[in-house]
């Protein structure tokens, strides 16, 4: 037994840290004749997503599977046990030149963590999520059986994909216990171009010439904030690009020459070494490290207008706004600092504009707020194709109990 | 089953032009791109609307009949074979392009649609669709999303998976659903991201909707022969080792090479073993890459390295590995060809047991594969009419895909289960990792009328409905040609 921390509040009755794979099978089979409810923790960064539970009978951490069990870095593949530290992965993975493109705003991030929230920061601009390096998945089920889907290779389609069924589900259908990916090497050399503009429509117009140019960004960020958001000092007025590109040192100076011409008015930075490598992960962890509740939520690309619009109007009357997003995929975080009745208002007028907005998630907001709310949203079809498969793989409805999203 | 009572139903719900039960129209449903599994099904649907789909899918489930549904029949494990006792729907009708939508990069099509079709319709914008399957001129997206189709420059663009943002979908009871991916953002468990590759087993879909990519700025290829494949593989390695993705990574061995020349007639200088390197993106980073890619290949022992000097150079490249398989009747009355992926680094080890088992069986075996993601086509020569060879080929096949697994690998890098291969899953998967994919299919289609008897190896395990028909070996083996 370890000292446990509380869910929204609610404190688990008791953690347990299996320490192999079969362990988990086998705590998790317990549970389940029970009927405990479990509620999986990695790294313990991302705990209050998710709905207020009523009551939680235990934590499974796992915080002793931190192996990596294969780095076969001639065939560019790694698996890891799902406790491991996404930072710890990459730093041994860099002994080879590789990386899993993964990244978190949180140091404490795991790779199940990971692909349980398919969490992904500015890079998914390039990589994609988790699910899509994702080639294996090993799990451990409530019926105590350790299953296997995928496997080793970067091609393959024997059998159903499970690890993408897995992505996303936030630790509701079963424990993630290791994982294969795909890695990629690092990149030779990277450099940042940071464009400030004035007004939206001067961003919108030079968003459309670099993405309808054939420049190869790694990542295409926008933000807007209300006043300077702790920890970064890059945009505070105003809106910015973040342009980030990736390629061999002789290109690079090519790729951010010909961005910062597409830039047009802008007022145009361009970062590199130490400092990008701080801009960064001071812009994604920016949002986390300030008060107010975190909405994720997805656009059409061609309507960032009305995003950057409906920040601005929130900016006349809220203090406390941030939009950081990916502005080629229409993908963000808007965080909102105001009192629990404007900020579910704003959840509700994203909600309501479903011509623009879609799949709009609380991920982090106080009690209060999330009383008021269902944190997930409607989830239309997939709502109750969700529960069915749910059922199947958990029959009494021990993992996540009440937390969603299925 | 189908009787008089269930066609008479089925005209009066999709319109008497949409049924086929005449037995000479049957015939052309009665198998797909592997041609030695068939069965003629009762009767065929050709809905023209994802309404009529429903209509169709409906009535099954009300008389306990499965289905198949069929996009261009271009697959090669027999995915879309016919179900004794089950309905085709034949989705070729459905063959709209609804939108294009260059300034959300995006294109929304119906299942009938043709894979390089998208592609045509947003080039003269300057983009395209990545995932190209060597038949993207016939085969339908509907296909390539059970099959989750992925072609010659996966290694750098990924599959189907990770190019479809949402669907709409008729489930096994008739429902329509409309489901977004994962890489749409949609939240919860990425059911999409299931129901994409799995081979018409989950449910039928009506529409689809993938993202578009930008036309990469430069493109270049190259060809380097070898004197053995030990060679090319190293240049491969190397490359890799280099931090370079190329966007293909082929090789063709000499018994292929052969073929090829006599058939396509590419001019490839004379070799043991060529290798295909292509890289694009934008200008500057293509030509540093490159240098690096030619010094590489010639470091490895490269006979003679051709670089593409314009756009019908990099075509007739192109064109031998493309033709590849098409070639082998030059040199052969008969070829099976095998799908298998190993790990890279495993590619020597397995060519290796192929060669030593080659000189065992007495059948000649070529090779072409994609060597970037280890994906093996083993090209098995025999003659039909010398009796026991077809026999010997579909073991040798067999055997093959054995060394595949041995190696850690797949038994299909990107031609499927289907019916071909259901009886090899327990050589790679657990009765464990079976049974809770069974419970997920379950979940989708309880009744199990969604293509029952794919992917699944008999004797079934419990929820499941009668298994396809097997050919006997004999006839299993006694390949047309493959395309």
């Amino acid at each position: 037994m370890v000292a446990t921390e509380s869910i929204d509040g609610v404190l688990p009755r008791e953690t347990i840290e299996p320490s192999s794979a079969e362990d988990v099978a086998a705590t998790l089979a317990s549970a389940a004749k029970q009927r405990s409810s479990v509620v999986i923790r990695g790294g313990g960064t991302k705990m209050g997503w998710g709905r207020t539970p009523a009551s939680v009978d235990m934590v499974l951490s796992t915080k002793r599977l931190t192996a990596l069990v294969a780095h076969e870095h001639a065939d560019l593949t790694a698996t890891v046990q799902a406790g491991a530290r996404l930072d710890e992965v990459n730093r041994v993975l860099g002994r080879h030149g590789q990386w899993l493109p993964v990244e978190s705003a949180f140091d404490e991030a795991t790779i199940g963590g990971a692909i349980a929230t398919n969490d992904s920061g500015p890079l998914r601009h390039r990589y994609g999520t988790p699910r899509d390096l994702l080639i294996g998945i090993r799990l451990a089920l409530t019926d105590g059986r350790l299953i296997k889907a995928g496997g080793n290779v970067v091609k393959n389609v024997a059998g159903y994909d499970l690890g993408k069924l897995i992505s996303g589900s936030h630790g509701s259908l079963a424990a993630i216990v290791s994982a294969t990916f795909k890695l990629s090497p690092q990149p030779g050399a990277s450099s940042t171009l940071v464009a400030t503009f004035d007004g939206a429509d001067a961003l919108i117009a030079s968003l459309a010439a670099i993405t309808s140019s054939q420049l190869e960004a790694s990542a295409i960020e926008v933000r807007a904030v209300s006043s300077a958001a702790s920890g970064f000092s890059g945009t505070s007025r105003g809106y910015g690009l973040l342009l980030k590109f990736e390629s061999t040192p002789v290109a690079l100076n090519a790729h951010v020459r010909q961005a910062r011409a597409l830039a047009g008015g802008a007022t145009c930075e361009v970062v590199a070494a130490q400092s990008e490598a701080d801009l960064w992960r001071a812009h994604l962890r920016s949002p986390w490290q300030s008060p107010g509740m975190i909405v994720k939520f997805a656009w059409m690309p061609a309507s960032l207008g009305a995003v950057l619009a409906l920040v601005d109007d929130l900016r006349a009357s809220v203090t406390g706004i941030e939009l950081t997003g990916r502005a080629a995929i229409g993908s963000g975080l808007l965080r909102v600092d105001a009192d629990p009745r404007v900020q579910r208002n704003v959840v509700e007028r994203l909600r309501s504009r479903t011509d623009v907005f879609r799949h709009v998630v609380v991920l982090r907001a106080d009690a209060a707020v999330k009383q008021q709310l269902d944190v997930w949203g409607p989830l239309g079809d997939a709502g109750a194709l969700g529960a069915s498969v749910k059922h199947a793989l958990d029959p009494h409805g021990i993992l996540n109990a009440g937390r969603g999203p299925v | 089953m189908i009787d008089a009572s269930f066609v008479s139903e089925l005209r009066r719900l999709c319109g008497d032009d949409a049924v086929v039960t005449e037995p000479l129209e049957l015939l052309t449903y009665e198998c797909d791109g592997l041609p030695h599994l068939r069965h003629t099904p009762p009767a065929v649907v050709l809905p023209s609307s994802a309404e009529g789909v429903q209509a169709a899918v409906r009535l099954c489930h009300r008389r306990d009949v499965p289905f198949v549904a069929r996009g261009h029949g271009s697959g090669l494990s027999g995915g879309a074979l016919p179900i004794p006792g089950g309905l085709v729907i034949g989705l070729a009708r459905l063959n709209r392009v609804l939108d294009v939508d260059i300034p959300n990069r995006r294109v929304t099509v119906e299942p009938g649609v043709t894979n390089l079709e998208i592609t045509r319709r947003v080039a003269p914008h300057g983009f395209y669709y990545a995932p190209d399957p060597s038949s993207q001129q016939v085969c339908s997206i509907g296909g390539n999303v059970a099959e989750n189709s992925g072609g010659a420059h996966c290694l750098k663009y990924g599959f189907t998976v990770h190019h479809v943002l949402g669907v709409e979908a008729v489930l096994s009871n008739g429902d329509l659903v409309q489901l977004d991916s994962a890489i749409a953002d949609a939240p919860g468990p990425d059911l999409l991201g299931v129901l994409i590759g799995s081979e018409g087993t989950l449910a039928v879909v009506t529409k689809v909707t993938v993202r578009i990519l930008r036309k990469p700025e430069a493109v270049q290829t190259l060809l380097a022969a070898y004197d053995d494949i030990p060679a090319a593989g190293t240049a491969v390695s190397e490359i890799i080792a280099a931090g370079i993705i190329p966007a293909a990574v082929e090789i063709m061995d000499g018994v292929s090479l052969v073929a090829i020349e006599a058939a396509v007639h590419p001019n490839f200088p004379p070799a043991e073993a060529i290798l295909i390197v292509e890289l694009d993106g934008p200008v500057a980073e293509v030509r540093e890459q490159f240098a690096e890619v030619e010094k590489i290949c010639h470091r490895a022992g490269a006979t003679t390295v051709e670089v593409a000097q314009d756009e019908e150079h990099r075509a007739r490249i192109w064109k031998g590995r493309k033709g590849a398989f098409a070639s082998m009747g030059r040199v052969t009355p008969n070829y099976y060809v095998q799908d298998g992926v190993v790990p890279r680094t495993k590619l020597p080890e397995v060519l290796d047991r192929i060669r030593q088992l080659e000189a065992r069986c007495g059948l000649r075996i070529g090779n072409v594969f994609h060597a970037g993601d280890g994906n093996l086509h083993p090209l098995i020569c025999y003659d039909e009419k010398i009796p026991g060879q077809s026999d010997l080929a579909a073991q040798v096949g067999a055997e093959i895909l054995q060394y595949c697994i041995d190696a850690g690998g797949s038994l299909t890098g990107e031609h499927g289960i289907g019916a071909d291969k259901a009886e090899y899953m327990p050589k790679m998967f657990t009765d464990d990792d079976l049974d809770v994919m069974l419970a997920v299919r379950r979940a989708f289609d309880p009744k199990g009328l969604c293509n029952p008897g794919k992917i699944f190896p008999t004797p079934r395990l419990c929820g499941e409905v009668p298994g396809p028909y097997r050919a006997h070996p004999i006839e299993k083996a006694g390949l047309g040609e493959r395309f």
